[in-house]
């Protein structure tokens, strides 16, 4: 039986609210991951200062790369089959963003600590925000957001427990990201 | 094509099609996954993907995963190409309508 125009253009609209859905529940599968490894590195990260005050100020540089060949491992575990014409505006995104931060590191006085505790984060929020409009990932957006309402948080009311603060919302809060990530 | 295909132009078949489109060429989306994109019970999923799979547009993988039982569901090239067809179906009526 012949379908109508407009049962053809309800029958489309279903079809790409599916595939929207879809889409966006294989790219929570792929970022989950990524969220918790770099959930237990900020627990890391934060922690570690926080608990052995001027012990192993160094330990973020160790912690970025262990994070760094952790994503790629992780990004190549698990990439499509099919070797994909991936969007190149996500990776010049991200150089941009890149060159951002080295300008602005450049131009602006030096970060205090608790400076620098919250402008990383505050960057990754900016990420997860964007990589969500952009993958119209509303979750990825949400944790974008938290992320960044909560660093903020923790700096302005509560400067003196800015680590643990970071330690247990930050860290942990990825962590549970990337687990909510996982169930969608 | 004059009429819709049969076997895609079912409700939830056609939500299983476009969900398992959604993803990259031979990925695979996992049964507990596509029933709730699909949002159909699992009886009913588990049938329409039969018909599926007997129609050879979709392939259906079954293993474990650590203890667990895990089904997962792709698309095959043919119900790739029949779903492709079944959209440029409907576009075409739109088309054709709105000329």
């Amino acid at each position: 039986m012949p379908i109508s125009r407009s049962e053809a253009a309800q029958t489309l609209k279903d079809i790409e609210s599916t595939q929207g859905r879809s889409a966006s529940a294989y790219g929570y599968s792929r970022s989950s991951p990524h969220l918790i490894l770099w959930g237990v590195i900020w627990v890391i990260g934060y922690g570690v200062p926080w608990l052995f005050p001027g012990r192993l100020p160094w330990i973020w540089l160790p912690l970025v790369v262990i994070g760094m060949l952790g994503s790629f491992a992780i990004g190549m575990t698990l990439r499509p089959k099919v070797a994909d014409k991936s969007d190149p505006r996500f990776w010049q995104t991200f150089i941009a963003i890149f060159l951002f931060v080295w300008a602005q590191f450049a131009v602006l006085p030096k970060f205090d600590l608790l400076q620098a505790a919250v402008y990383f984060p505050i960057l990754v929020a900016l990420m997860y925000a964007l990589l969500g409009i952009w993958t119209r990932g509303a979750r990825m957006t949400v944790l974008g957001v938290a992320i960044g309402v909560l660093t903020l948080a923790g700096y302005f009311l509560l400067p003196q427990l800015l680590l643990p603060w970071m330690t247990i919302v930050g860290g942990g809060g990825l962590i549970l990201g990337g687990l909510w990530l996982r169930r969608a | 094509m004059e009429q819709p295909d049969a076997i895609i132009h079912q409700p939830v078949r056609l939500k299983i099609m476009a969900a398992l489109k959604a993803l990259p060429p031979k990925e695979m989306l996992e049964f507990v996954r596509l029933k709730t994109i699909a949002g159909a019970t699992e009886g009913n999923l588990g049938a329409h993907i039969t018909h599926l799979e007997q129609a050879g547009y979709v392939k259906v993988e079954k293993d474990f995963a650590g203890k667990r039982p895990r089904t997962r569901v792709m698309l095959s090239k043919e119900g790739r190409r029949a779903f492709e067809d079944y959209v440029t179906y409907l576009r075409e009526i739109i088309d054709t309508a709105g000329a």
